[in-house]
């Protein structure tokens, strides 16, 4: 794992056009400030479902309310984008960051919990005699959203507290969390 | 470089030295995070409602998302006292820096919009019904949902710039 890391910021190297213009004074505070509109847009077309879906303004169809989460994917895609531009330009400050890990790890616990609401919980919920009380393992789905999107948050507002220093002598955790 | 007496009594407080000095990570970094957290809910629910009136979800019926106006004003409450915590850690770096002052603004004008948007919203349709279609939406509703929307995204990206466009981040530097 420590050797898929490195070889990642080494190919990744953080040389590219892409690097260059991020380093333009305004290009990192605009994509910046982009990821968080787009965090925003996630928050509050996905967040607003979870809430939905665990009782908050149950005369709401649940899918009258559905038709949000296309602008949470907006949300997501402008992340995914902006995000990987942070990346491409300083690798080495993301791939060795435990703090960045646990974002990785909550964006899957998030994308994991979606797919398992539509494989298990649409049909019910969005039927033509859904009930407007959503079932119990759709609120349970919806509180994990909620709790792995709030920690998709704080893994990435925690990203400068964690920023990978040099390594001193042998690493031994599973992910590197030092810059070799 | 002269020294602002109050500025300069904000930063010896304990309180002060406490959210930007401890090593704690409920300092600091924490008050940081809850800002973020409360930004996406206020923000989000926020832009939810300007979405529905712009024509998005259209079978939500707009009167029942009051319902998840708790959960904006929890929000902007977490916000507004996580953002004045970070202000008593870095008053100085703030209070000189009038992008601070320009999103304090927008957040201001985002929020009478916002109690404007939800005492309109709350006056359309008779909310016992559970008719999904409401009154027509009037095209001075619009054009508050574009208002919200430009200056909750215009108070984000201050926010963020407040960063990068500071000149002096205490009074001893």
């Amino acid at each position: 794992m420590h050797d898929f890391q490195i070889w990642l910021v080494t190919t990744i190297g953080g040389r590219s056009a892409i690097a260059d213009v991020m380093r333009t004074a305004w290009a990192w505070p605009i994509a910046e400030s982009l990821h968080f509109l787009g965090l925003c847009l996630l928050i509050g077309a996905v967040g607003s479902f979870d809430l939905r879906l665990l009782g908050v303004g149950k005369r709401i169809p649940i899918a009258a309310m559905h038709r949000f989460i296309p602008w949470g994917l907006l949300g997501f895609a402008i992340n995914i984008t902006t995000g990987t531009l942070f990346i491409l330009t300083e690798p080495d400050q993301y791939i060795y960051n435990p703090s960045f890990h646990f974002k990785l790890l909550f964006m899957t616990i998030g994308g994991l919990n979606a797919a398992t609401f539509y494989l298990t919980s649409y049909r019910r919920v969005f039927g033509p005699d859904a009930p407007l009380d959503a079932p119990r393992r759709a609120k349970v789905i919806a509180a994990i959203s909620l709790c792995a999107w709030i920690g998709v948050i704080t893994g990435g507002r925690l990203l400068t507290f964690y920023r990978p220093s040099a390594c001193q002598g042998q690493q031994t955790s599973l992910l590197l969390t030092c810059a070799p | 470089m002269n020294i602002d007496p109050f500025l300069a009594w904000v930063e010896s407080t304990a309180l002060s030295q406490w959210v930007i000095g401890s090593p704690s990570m409920f300092a600091f970094p924490g008050i940081l995070t809850l800002h973020a957290i409360g930004m996406g809910f206020a923000v989000g629910i926020s832009a939810a409602i300007d979405l529905r009136i712009l024509g998005v979800a259209p079978k939500v019926p707009l009167r029942e998302l009051r319902r998840f106006l708790p959960i904006l004003w929890a929000g902007f409450w977490l916000n507004a006292v996580s953002g004045v915590l970070l202000l008593i850690g870095y008053p100085t770096k703030a209070l000189t820096n009038p992008v601070f002052y320009l999103k304090l603004t927008l957040i201001a004008l985002a929020m009478v919009l916002i109690v404007r948007i939800s005492r309109q919203v709350c006056a359309t349709g008779s909310g016992e019904s559970l008719s999904p279609t409401d009154p027509p939406i009037s095209s001075r509703l619009r054009n508050l949902a574009i208002a919200s929307l430009i200056c909750w995204a215009g108070a984000i990206t201050a926010g963020r710039l407040l960063a990068y466009t500071y000149h002096r981040l205490t009074q001893l530097h």
